[in-house]
Protein backbone atom coordinates (compact mmCIF):
# COMPACT_ATOMS: atom_id res chain seq x y z
CA UNK A 1 0.00 0.00 0.00
CA UNK A 2 2.77 2.63 0.92
CA UNK A 3 4.96 1.45 -2.21
CA UNK A 4 1.54 2.02 -4.51
CA UNK A 5 0.84 5.33 -2.61
CA UNK A 6 4.75 6.70 -3.39
CA UNK A 7 4.46 5.53 -6.85
CA UNK A 8 1.32 7.67 -7.98
CA UNK A 9 2.52 10.77 -7.34
CA UNK A 10 5.02 10.06 -10.49
CA UNK A 11 2.50 8.00 -12.39
CA UNK A 12 -0.43 10.49 -12.20
CA UNK A 13 2.03 12.97 -13.43
CA UNK A 14 3.69 11.71 -16.50
CA UNK A 15 0.00 10.11 -17.36
CA UNK A 16 -1.31 13.76 -17.51
CA UNK A 17 2.24 15.15 -18.96
CA UNK A 18 1.96 12.23 -22.26
CA UNK A 19 -1.64 12.88 -22.80
CA UNK A 20 -1.42 16.72 -23.10
CA UNK A 21 2.38 15.42 -25.70
CA UNK A 22 -0.31 13.21 -27.71
CA UNK A 23 -2.48 15.49 -27.98
CA UNK A 24 -0.32 18.56 -29.01
CA UNK A 25 2.20 16.27 -31.20
CA UNK A 26 1.78 18.14 -34.53
CA UNK A 27 0.91 16.32 -37.47
CA UNK A 28 3.58 17.79 -40.02
CA UNK A 29 6.38 19.92 -40.32
CA UNK A 30 10.12 18.98 -39.81
CA UNK A 31 10.87 16.43 -37.03
CA UNK A 32 13.22 18.83 -34.95
CA UNK A 33 10.19 21.19 -35.11
CA UNK A 34 7.61 18.60 -34.02
CA UNK A 35 9.90 17.05 -31.62
CA UNK A 36 9.88 21.01 -29.91
CA UNK A 37 6.72 22.08 -29.61
CA UNK A 38 6.05 18.24 -28.14
CA UNK A 39 8.87 19.38 -25.28
CA UNK A 40 6.92 22.97 -25.03
CA UNK A 41 3.98 20.89 -24.23
CA UNK A 42 5.90 18.31 -21.81
CA UNK A 43 7.56 21.08 -20.28
CA UNK A 44 3.94 23.03 -19.75
CA UNK A 45 2.24 19.92 -17.98
CA UNK A 46 5.41 18.46 -16.06
CA UNK A 47 5.35 22.12 -14.35
CA UNK A 48 2.11 22.16 -13.69
CA UNK A 49 2.16 18.98 -12.37
CA UNK A 50 5.37 19.97 -10.12
CA UNK A 51 2.71 22.84 -8.90
CA UNK A 52 0.06 20.62 -8.15
CA UNK A 53 2.54 18.42 -5.72
CA UNK A 54 3.69 21.27 -3.37
CA UNK A 55 0.10 21.21 -1.72
CA UNK A 56 -0.01 19.98 1.49
CA UNK A 57 -3.14 18.20 1.79
CA UNK A 58 -3.34 16.03 4.25
CA UNK A 59 -5.13 13.55 2.44
CA UNK A 60 -3.86 14.36 -0.41
CA UNK A 61 -0.18 13.41 0.87
CA UNK A 62 -1.37 10.00 2.09
CA UNK A 63 -2.80 9.57 -1.45
CA UNK A 64 0.53 10.02 -2.81
CA UNK A 65 2.87 8.44 -0.88
CA UNK A 66 3.99 11.59 2.12
CA UNK A 67 5.11 14.88 1.86
CA UNK A 68 8.71 14.04 1.33
CA UNK A 69 7.83 12.15 -1.69
CA UNK A 70 5.56 14.34 -3.34
CA UNK A 71 8.49 17.44 -2.72
CA UNK A 72 10.91 14.46 -4.41
CA UNK A 73 8.75 14.61 -7.24
CA UNK A 74 7.62 18.22 -7.68
CA UNK A 75 11.70 18.96 -7.58
CA UNK A 76 12.59 16.04 -10.17
CA UNK A 77 9.58 17.24 -12.45
CA UNK A 78 10.78 20.64 -12.31
CA UNK A 79 14.38 19.78 -13.31
CA UNK A 80 12.98 17.73 -16.27
CA UNK A 81 10.39 20.74 -16.61
CA UNK A 82 13.30 22.85 -16.96
CA UNK A 83 15.36 20.67 -19.69
CA UNK A 84 12.57 19.99 -22.42
CA UNK A 85 12.00 23.87 -21.98
CA UNK A 86 15.45 25.27 -22.65
CA UNK A 87 15.61 22.46 -25.65
CA UNK A 88 12.00 24.10 -26.94
CA UNK A 89 13.41 27.13 -28.74
CA UNK A 90 16.14 25.42 -29.85
CA UNK A 91 14.75 22.61 -31.73
CA UNK A 92 12.55 24.84 -33.23
CA UNK A 93 15.11 27.30 -34.22
CA UNK A 94 17.14 24.15 -35.27
CA UNK A 95 13.88 23.09 -37.45
CA UNK A 96 14.51 26.58 -39.91
CA UNK A 97 18.44 26.47 -39.75
CA UNK A 98 18.50 24.80 -43.05
CA UNK A 99 15.92 26.67 -44.94
CA UNK A 100 17.58 30.50 -43.25
CA UNK A 101 19.82 30.37 -40.88
CA UNK A 102 18.90 33.83 -40.50
CA UNK A 103 15.16 32.86 -39.76
CA UNK A 104 16.03 30.97 -37.07
CA UNK A 105 17.70 33.49 -35.48
CA UNK A 106 14.82 35.78 -36.08
CA UNK A 107 12.65 33.36 -34.65
CA UNK A 108 13.93 33.48 -30.97
CA UNK A 109 15.69 36.87 -31.11
CA UNK A 110 14.56 38.62 -28.19
CA UNK A 111 15.28 41.84 -29.84
CA UNK A 112 12.46 41.59 -32.18
CA UNK A 113 9.51 43.29 -31.10
CA UNK A 114 7.24 40.43 -30.24
CA UNK A 115 5.12 39.92 -26.89
CA UNK A 116 5.19 35.91 -27.69
CA UNK A 117 9.29 35.82 -28.06
CA UNK A 118 9.44 38.24 -25.23
CA UNK A 119 7.35 36.46 -22.90
CA UNK A 120 8.83 33.33 -23.84
CA UNK A 121 12.08 34.59 -22.91
CA UNK A 122 11.14 36.21 -19.65
CA UNK A 123 9.36 32.73 -18.89
CA UNK A 124 12.62 30.64 -19.07
CA UNK A 125 14.86 33.41 -17.25
CA UNK A 126 12.58 33.57 -13.96
CA UNK A 127 12.59 29.25 -14.52
CA UNK A 128 16.68 29.38 -14.45
CA UNK A 129 16.97 32.16 -11.65
CA UNK A 130 13.87 30.05 -10.00
CA UNK A 131 16.00 27.06 -10.20
CA UNK A 132 19.51 28.85 -10.01
CA UNK A 133 18.89 30.21 -6.47
CA UNK A 134 17.66 26.82 -5.40
CA UNK A 135 20.73 25.23 -5.41
CA UNK A 136 22.89 28.53 -4.12
CA UNK A 137 23.17 27.35 -0.88
CA UNK A 138 25.22 29.88 0.24
CA UNK A 139 22.37 32.21 0.22
CA UNK A 140 20.11 32.55 3.10
CA UNK A 141 17.06 30.54 3.25
CA UNK A 142 14.31 33.70 3.43
CA UNK A 143 16.33 35.24 0.50
CA UNK A 144 15.95 31.75 -1.74
CA UNK A 145 12.51 31.16 -0.65
CA UNK A 146 10.53 33.62 -2.37
CA UNK A 147 12.82 33.76 -5.02
CA UNK A 148 12.21 30.28 -5.69
CA UNK A 149 8.37 30.59 -5.73
CA UNK A 150 8.82 33.00 -8.62
CA UNK A 151 8.83 29.53 -10.42
CA UNK A 152 5.22 29.72 -10.10
CA UNK A 153 5.04 33.32 -12.07
CA UNK A 154 7.21 31.78 -14.63
CA UNK A 155 4.60 28.64 -15.27
CA UNK A 156 1.87 31.23 -15.83
CA UNK A 157 4.09 33.76 -17.88
CA UNK A 158 4.53 30.57 -20.22
CA UNK A 159 1.21 29.73 -20.32
CA UNK A 160 0.46 33.84 -22.06
CA UNK A 161 3.24 33.09 -24.10
CA UNK A 162 0.81 30.56 -25.71
CA UNK A 163 -1.90 32.46 -25.70
CA UNK A 164 0.08 35.12 -27.86
CA UNK A 165 1.07 32.48 -29.97
CA UNK A 166 -2.67 32.18 -30.87
CA UNK A 167 -2.74 28.51 -28.76
CA UNK A 168 -5.99 29.04 -26.73
CA UNK A 169 -7.07 25.53 -26.44
CA UNK A 170 -6.50 24.30 -23.83
CA UNK A 171 -4.06 27.00 -22.42
CA UNK A 172 -6.93 29.25 -21.48
CA UNK A 173 -8.30 26.24 -18.77
CA UNK A 174 -4.41 25.38 -17.73
CA UNK A 175 -3.53 28.82 -16.96
CA UNK A 176 -6.54 29.29 -14.55
CA UNK A 177 -5.76 25.59 -13.24
CA UNK A 178 -2.33 27.14 -12.92
CA UNK A 179 -3.62 30.23 -10.70
CA UNK A 180 -5.88 28.11 -8.63
CA UNK A 181 -2.99 25.88 -7.80
CA UNK A 182 -0.66 28.90 -6.99
CA UNK A 183 -3.54 30.99 -4.86
CA UNK A 184 -4.25 27.62 -3.13
CA UNK A 185 -0.59 27.24 -1.52
CA UNK A 186 -0.26 31.02 -1.19
CA UNK A 187 -3.68 31.39 0.44
CA UNK A 188 -4.86 28.17 2.51
CA UNK A 189 -1.06 27.01 3.17
CA UNK A 190 1.40 29.74 3.20
CA UNK A 191 -0.67 32.10 4.89
CA UNK A 192 -1.87 29.59 6.79
CA UNK A 193 -5.34 30.47 5.95
CA UNK A 194 -6.51 26.81 6.02
CA UNK A 195 -4.12 26.28 8.76
CA UNK A 196 -5.76 25.08 12.54
CA UNK A 197 -5.50 27.61 15.31
CA UNK A 198 -3.31 26.54 18.51
CA UNK A 199 -1.92 27.96 21.37
CA UNK A 200 0.71 27.19 23.70
CA UNK A 201 -0.26 25.50 26.22
CA UNK A 202 3.45 24.96 27.95
CA UNK A 203 7.15 25.10 27.37
CA UNK A 204 9.35 22.27 29.01
CA UNK A 205 12.97 22.17 28.67
CA UNK A 206 14.17 18.99 28.12
CA UNK A 207 18.05 19.44 27.52
CA UNK A 208 20.43 22.40 27.49
CA UNK A 209 19.56 23.26 23.79
CA UNK A 210 15.88 21.64 23.32
CA UNK A 211 12.47 22.18 24.68
CA UNK A 212 9.42 20.16 24.28
CA UNK A 213 6.59 22.56 23.53
CA UNK A 214 3.05 21.59 24.23
CA UNK A 215 -0.22 22.99 21.95
CA UNK A 216 -3.64 23.34 22.83
CA UNK A 217 -6.38 23.50 19.72
CA UNK A 218 -8.29 26.74 19.96
CA UNK A 219 -10.89 24.66 17.35
CA UNK A 220 -10.80 21.20 16.06
CA UNK A 221 -7.21 19.34 17.06
CA UNK A 222 -5.68 17.80 13.90
CA UNK A 223 -4.91 13.99 13.87
CA UNK A 224 -1.49 13.59 15.01
CA UNK A 225 -0.26 10.21 14.99
CA UNK A 226 3.52 8.65 17.18
CA UNK A 227 5.57 9.15 13.74
CA UNK A 228 4.40 12.01 12.14
CA UNK A 229 5.35 15.75 11.68
CA UNK A 230 3.08 19.01 11.73
CA UNK A 231 3.95 22.00 10.53
CA UNK A 232 3.93 25.13 13.02
CA UNK A 233 3.81 28.54 12.52
CA UNK A 234 4.34 30.38 15.88
CA UNK A 235 3.01 34.02 15.90
CA UNK A 236 4.24 36.53 18.13
CA UNK A 237 3.55 36.92 21.75
CA UNK A 238 3.48 39.22 24.38
CA UNK A 239 8.01 38.99 24.18
CA UNK A 240 8.06 36.42 22.15
CA UNK A 241 8.91 37.72 18.42
CA UNK A 242 6.84 34.72 15.72
CA UNK A 243 8.82 33.25 13.38
CA UNK A 244 5.72 33.99 10.81
CA UNK A 245 6.70 30.74 8.28
CA UNK A 246 5.88 27.50 9.12
CA UNK A 247 8.30 24.86 9.70
CA UNK A 248 8.09 20.96 10.38
CA UNK A 249 8.25 19.58 13.37
CA UNK A 250 7.62 16.07 14.77
CA UNK A 251 5.12 15.04 17.25
CA UNK A 252 6.25 13.99 20.54
CA UNK A 253 3.59 13.17 22.21
CA UNK A 254 -0.39 12.84 20.74
CA UNK A 255 -2.08 14.22 23.75
CA UNK A 256 -5.69 13.29 22.15
CA UNK A 257 -8.31 16.26 22.55
CA UNK A 258 -5.71 17.97 24.35
CA UNK A 259 -3.27 18.35 21.72
CA UNK A 260 0.22 17.44 20.93
CA UNK A 261 4.00 17.76 21.78
CA UNK A 262 7.07 18.94 19.50
CA UNK A 263 10.36 18.75 20.53
CA UNK A 264 12.49 21.48 18.88
CA UNK A 265 15.94 22.17 18.48
CA UNK A 266 18.08 24.69 18.89
CA UNK A 267 19.18 24.48 15.15
CA UNK A 268 18.54 27.85 12.92
CA UNK A 269 17.36 31.54 13.86
CA UNK A 270 13.67 30.23 14.47
CA UNK A 271 14.35 27.24 16.73
CA UNK A 272 16.36 29.26 18.51
CA UNK A 273 14.40 31.93 19.15
CA UNK A 274 11.60 28.96 20.14
CA UNK A 275 13.78 27.74 22.99
CA UNK A 276 12.20 31.42 25.07
CA UNK A 277 8.95 31.11 23.58
CA UNK A 278 6.33 31.46 26.03
CA UNK A 279 2.86 29.80 26.95
CA UNK A 280 -0.25 31.87 25.22
CA UNK A 281 1.93 32.37 22.09
CA UNK A 282 -0.91 31.66 19.39
CA UNK A 283 0.25 29.19 16.69
CA UNK A 284 -1.10 28.07 12.99
CA UNK A 285 -0.89 24.26 12.49
CA UNK A 286 -1.26 22.31 9.16
CA UNK A 287 -0.96 18.50 9.27
CA UNK A 288 -0.61 16.20 10.33
CA UNK A 289 2.08 14.38 7.28
CA UNK A 290 3.84 10.66 7.43
CA UNK A 291 3.62 7.52 8.07
CA UNK A 292 6.84 6.77 10.11
CA UNK A 293 6.42 3.90 12.37
CA UNK A 294 2.91 3.20 10.68
CA UNK A 295 2.13 -0.74 10.05
CA UNK A 296 4.98 -2.64 11.59
CA UNK A 297 5.73 -6.29 10.40
CA UNK A 298 4.96 -8.78 12.49
CA UNK A 299 9.16 -9.01 13.26
CA UNK A 300 10.87 -7.58 16.36
CA UNK A 301 11.48 -3.63 16.16
CA UNK A 302 14.92 -2.00 16.28
CA UNK A 303 14.51 1.47 16.63
CA UNK A 304 17.71 3.81 15.78
CA UNK A 305 17.45 7.41 16.93
CA UNK A 306 20.03 10.20 17.12
CA UNK A 307 19.45 13.35 19.08
CA UNK A 308 16.45 15.22 18.25
CA UNK A 309 15.81 11.45 16.07
CA UNK A 310 14.43 10.22 19.71
CA UNK A 311 11.19 12.41 19.10
CA UNK A 312 8.80 10.30 16.76
CA UNK A 313 9.82 7.07 18.99
CA UNK A 314 9.27 8.87 22.17
CA UNK A 315 5.46 9.65 20.85
CA UNK A 316 4.77 6.11 20.07
CA UNK A 317 6.34 5.07 23.71
CA UNK A 318 4.11 7.43 25.52
CA UNK A 319 0.93 6.35 23.44
CA UNK A 320 1.58 2.79 25.25
CA UNK A 321 0.44 1.06 22.16
CA UNK A 322 4.03 -1.45 21.01
CA UNK A 323 2.53 -4.34 20.24
CA UNK A 324 6.31 -6.04 19.09
CA UNK A 325 9.02 -6.58 20.70
CA UNK A 326 11.62 -3.59 20.54
CA UNK A 327 15.19 -2.66 21.30
CA UNK A 328 15.58 1.23 21.21
CA UNK A 329 19.02 2.35 20.24
CA UNK A 330 19.39 5.59 21.28
CA UNK A 331 22.65 7.96 20.77
CA UNK A 332 23.80 10.89 20.92
CA UNK A 333 27.01 13.38 21.07
CA UNK A 334 27.42 14.13 24.58
CA UNK A 335 24.97 13.87 27.40
CA UNK A 336 23.86 17.55 26.92
CA UNK A 337 22.41 16.53 23.42
CA UNK A 338 20.85 13.92 25.25
CA UNK A 339 16.85 14.11 25.83
CA UNK A 340 14.48 12.51 27.96
CA UNK A 341 16.57 10.04 28.76
CA UNK A 342 14.75 9.51 32.46
CA UNK A 343 11.68 9.31 31.20
CA UNK A 344 12.66 6.38 28.61
CA UNK A 345 14.16 4.67 31.90
CA UNK A 346 10.82 4.74 33.08
CA UNK A 347 9.24 3.40 30.02
CA UNK A 348 11.69 0.56 29.87
CA UNK A 349 11.56 -0.42 33.63
CA UNK A 350 7.57 -0.14 33.09
CA UNK A 351 7.16 -2.53 29.41
CA UNK A 352 8.12 -5.54 29.46
CA UNK A 353 8.68 -5.69 25.70
CA UNK A 354 11.15 -2.29 25.55
CA UNK A 355 14.68 -2.91 25.82
CA UNK A 356 16.56 0.03 26.18
CA UNK A 357 20.34 1.34 25.09
CA UNK A 358 21.96 4.64 25.00
CA UNK A 359 24.96 6.19 24.72
CA UNK A 360 27.06 8.94 24.23
CA UNK A 361 29.39 8.85 21.17
CA UNK A 362 31.11 12.04 21.29
CA UNK A 363 32.41 13.46 17.88
CA UNK A 364 33.67 10.29 16.28
CA UNK A 365 31.39 8.49 13.92
CA UNK A 366 29.88 5.72 15.50
CA UNK A 367 30.84 2.03 14.47
CA UNK A 368 27.34 0.23 13.93
CA UNK A 369 28.70 -2.97 15.24
CA UNK A 370 29.67 -1.68 18.79
CA UNK A 371 25.25 -1.29 19.10
CA UNK A 372 23.46 -3.83 16.92
CA UNK A 373 23.38 -7.25 18.41
CA UNK A 374 25.15 -9.63 16.05
CA UNK A 375 24.00 -12.59 14.32
CA UNK A 376 20.38 -13.95 14.30
CA UNK A 377 18.95 -11.71 16.57
CA UNK A 378 19.00 -8.97 13.57
CA UNK A 379 18.16 -11.46 10.67
CA UNK A 380 14.48 -11.38 11.55
CA UNK A 381 14.21 -7.52 12.43
CA UNK A 382 12.46 -4.71 11.02
CA UNK A 383 14.36 -1.11 11.44
CA UNK A 384 13.15 1.81 11.79
CA UNK A 385 15.58 5.12 11.67
CA UNK A 386 15.69 8.50 12.41
CA UNK A 387 18.32 10.99 13.37
CA UNK A 388 21.22 12.93 11.61
CA UNK A 389 22.00 11.73 7.36
CA UNK A 390 25.72 10.91 8.38
CA UNK A 391 24.38 8.91 11.14
CA UNK A 392 21.41 6.79 8.81
CA UNK A 393 23.95 6.39 6.08
CA UNK A 394 26.06 4.33 8.57
CA UNK A 395 23.85 2.51 9.82
CA UNK A 396 22.03 1.36 6.77
CA UNK A 397 25.12 0.56 4.94
CA UNK A 398 26.09 -1.61 7.61
CA UNK A 399 22.57 -3.23 7.98
CA UNK A 400 22.99 -3.32 3.67
CA UNK A 401 26.11 -5.56 4.65
CA UNK A 402 24.46 -7.81 6.95
CA UNK A 403 21.64 -8.86 4.10
CA UNK A 404 18.73 -6.72 5.53
CA UNK A 405 17.25 -5.79 2.34
CA UNK A 406 15.36 -2.15 1.61
CA UNK A 407 11.97 -2.83 2.66
CA UNK A 408 13.12 -3.63 6.27
CA UNK A 409 14.70 -0.39 6.59
CA UNK A 410 12.61 2.83 7.29
CA UNK A 411 13.84 6.15 7.38
CA UNK A 412 13.16 9.68 8.56
CA UNK A 413 16.03 12.00 8.31
CA UNK A 414 15.84 15.87 9.26
CA UNK A 415 16.25 17.25 5.56
CA UNK A 416 14.66 20.96 4.80
CA UNK A 417 10.93 20.17 3.16
CA UNK B 1 20.29 17.61 -9.78
CA UNK B 2 22.74 21.06 -9.41
CA UNK B 3 24.69 19.22 -11.95
CA UNK B 4 22.07 19.08 -14.81
CA UNK B 5 21.46 22.63 -14.25
CA UNK B 6 24.57 23.66 -14.62
CA UNK B 7 25.20 21.58 -17.48
CA UNK B 8 21.87 22.18 -19.21
CA UNK B 9 21.98 25.87 -18.56
CA UNK B 10 25.25 26.40 -20.19
CA UNK B 11 24.93 24.35 -22.88
CA UNK B 12 21.50 25.89 -23.63
CA UNK B 13 23.45 29.66 -23.46
CA UNK B 14 26.57 28.58 -25.84
CA UNK B 15 23.75 27.00 -28.54
CA UNK B 16 22.20 30.55 -28.44
CA UNK B 17 25.29 32.26 -28.68
CA UNK B 18 25.79 29.67 -31.79
CA UNK B 19 22.61 30.67 -33.42
CA UNK B 20 23.01 34.28 -32.87
CA UNK B 21 26.61 34.21 -34.65
CA UNK B 22 25.25 31.94 -37.45
CA UNK B 23 21.87 34.02 -38.02
CA UNK B 24 23.51 37.50 -37.75
CA UNK B 25 26.23 35.98 -40.72
CA UNK B 26 23.82 34.74 -42.96
CA UNK B 27 22.70 36.40 -46.41
CA UNK B 28 19.93 38.71 -46.30
CA UNK B 29 16.10 37.39 -47.39
CA UNK B 30 14.72 38.31 -50.92
CA UNK B 31 12.98 41.26 -49.46
CA UNK B 32 16.05 42.48 -47.55
CA UNK B 33 17.89 42.68 -50.81
CA UNK B 34 17.58 45.07 -52.84
CA UNK B 35 16.67 42.69 -55.67
CA UNK B 36 13.97 43.54 -57.61
CA UNK B 37 10.46 42.88 -57.71
CA UNK B 38 9.62 39.80 -60.42
CA UNK B 39 5.91 40.03 -61.34
CA UNK B 40 2.00 41.64 -60.47
CA UNK B 41 -0.40 39.07 -60.00
CA UNK B 42 -3.98 39.58 -60.00
CA UNK B 43 -6.84 38.91 -57.15
CA UNK B 44 -7.98 35.94 -59.57
CA UNK B 45 -4.38 34.67 -60.12
CA UNK B 46 -3.74 34.27 -56.23
CA UNK B 47 -7.12 32.82 -56.01
CA UNK B 48 -6.50 30.06 -57.88
CA UNK B 49 -3.68 29.08 -55.12
CA UNK B 50 -6.32 28.53 -52.08
CA UNK B 51 -5.33 24.85 -50.90
CA UNK B 52 -3.02 23.75 -47.96
CA UNK B 53 -0.32 22.43 -50.24
CA UNK B 54 -0.47 25.41 -52.57
CA UNK B 55 -1.19 28.77 -50.90
CA UNK B 56 -0.66 32.23 -51.63
CA UNK B 57 -2.09 35.30 -49.88
CA UNK B 58 -2.37 38.77 -50.61
CA UNK B 59 -0.78 41.17 -47.74
CA UNK B 60 -0.92 45.15 -48.17
CA UNK B 61 -0.64 45.05 -51.65
CA UNK B 62 2.30 42.26 -52.16
CA UNK B 63 1.44 39.00 -53.04
CA UNK B 64 3.06 35.83 -50.92
CA UNK B 65 3.42 32.19 -51.29
CA UNK B 66 3.45 30.92 -47.52
CA UNK B 67 3.13 27.18 -48.67
CA UNK B 68 6.41 26.41 -46.60
CA UNK B 69 5.21 28.44 -43.98
CA UNK B 70 1.96 27.05 -42.98
CA UNK B 71 2.97 23.88 -40.72
CA UNK B 72 5.48 26.41 -38.65
CA UNK B 73 2.41 28.72 -38.21
CA UNK B 74 1.67 28.50 -34.10
CA UNK B 75 -2.34 29.00 -34.32
CA UNK B 76 -4.32 25.87 -35.20
CA UNK B 77 -3.95 24.99 -39.18
CA UNK B 78 -7.56 26.18 -40.10
CA UNK B 79 -6.92 29.84 -38.64
CA UNK B 80 -4.40 30.75 -41.08
CA UNK B 81 -5.25 27.82 -43.98
CA UNK B 82 -8.91 29.57 -44.70
CA UNK B 83 -7.22 32.70 -45.74
CA UNK B 84 -5.11 31.27 -48.81
CA UNK B 85 -5.96 32.58 -52.36
CA UNK B 86 -7.30 35.48 -50.48
CA UNK B 87 -7.17 39.51 -49.64
CA UNK B 88 -5.76 38.22 -45.85
CA UNK B 89 -4.82 41.72 -44.63
CA UNK B 90 -7.39 42.06 -42.14
CA UNK B 91 -6.57 38.66 -40.64
CA UNK B 92 -2.61 39.76 -40.26
CA UNK B 93 -3.61 43.13 -38.81
CA UNK B 94 -6.00 41.80 -36.33
CA UNK B 95 -4.40 38.39 -35.01
CA UNK B 96 -6.34 38.53 -31.77
CA UNK B 97 -8.75 41.63 -31.45
CA UNK B 98 -7.70 44.20 -33.39
CA UNK B 99 -3.32 43.87 -32.81
CA UNK B 100 -1.84 43.10 -35.49
CA UNK B 101 1.71 40.42 -36.56
CA UNK B 102 4.54 41.33 -34.83
CA UNK B 103 7.50 42.95 -36.68
CA UNK B 104 9.24 39.98 -36.07
CA UNK B 105 6.33 38.47 -38.46
CA UNK B 106 6.75 41.10 -41.33
CA UNK B 107 10.36 39.83 -41.03
CA UNK B 108 9.77 36.60 -42.03
CA UNK B 109 6.42 37.32 -43.97
CA UNK B 110 8.97 38.90 -46.54
CA UNK B 111 11.03 35.94 -47.12
CA UNK B 112 8.03 34.36 -49.09
CA UNK B 113 7.68 37.41 -51.08
CA UNK B 114 6.52 36.39 -54.85
CA UNK B 115 5.64 39.35 -56.47
CA UNK B 116 3.26 42.29 -56.25
CA UNK B 117 -0.38 42.84 -56.18
CA UNK B 118 -1.91 44.51 -59.19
Amino acid sequence: MRNLAKSSAPVLSLAFVAGLAFWAYPEAGAPARQIGIVLGWIGCGMLLASLFLVLREPRLATLLGGLENMYGWHHRLGMAAYVALLAHPLLLAAASLPKSPREAWLLLSPFSESWPVWTGWLSLILLMAGLGVTFATRLRYLIRRPIHAALGLAVSIGLVHLLLLGIDEPVAPILLASFALLAWRLLREDWGVGASPYVVRSVARVSPNAVEVSLAPLGDPIAAEPGQFALVAFQSGRRFKGCREFHPFTVSSNDGAAGFRIAVKALGDCTRRIQSIEPGVPARVEGAFGDFLADPAPAPQYWIAGGIGITPFMALLRSGRLKRPTTLIYLYRSESDALFVDELHTIAANQSNVRLLHRATGDDPIDPADVLPVGEAIANGEFWLCGPPPMIDAFARFLRGRGIANRRMHFEDFGPL
Amino acid sequence: MRNIYFVSTAAFWILIGGLWLVGLSAPKTLAETDAPVRKSYSLTEVAAHASPTDCWMAIHGKVYDVTGYLPDHPSRPEVIESWCGKEASVAYDTKTKGRRHSDDADRQLEGYWIGDLK
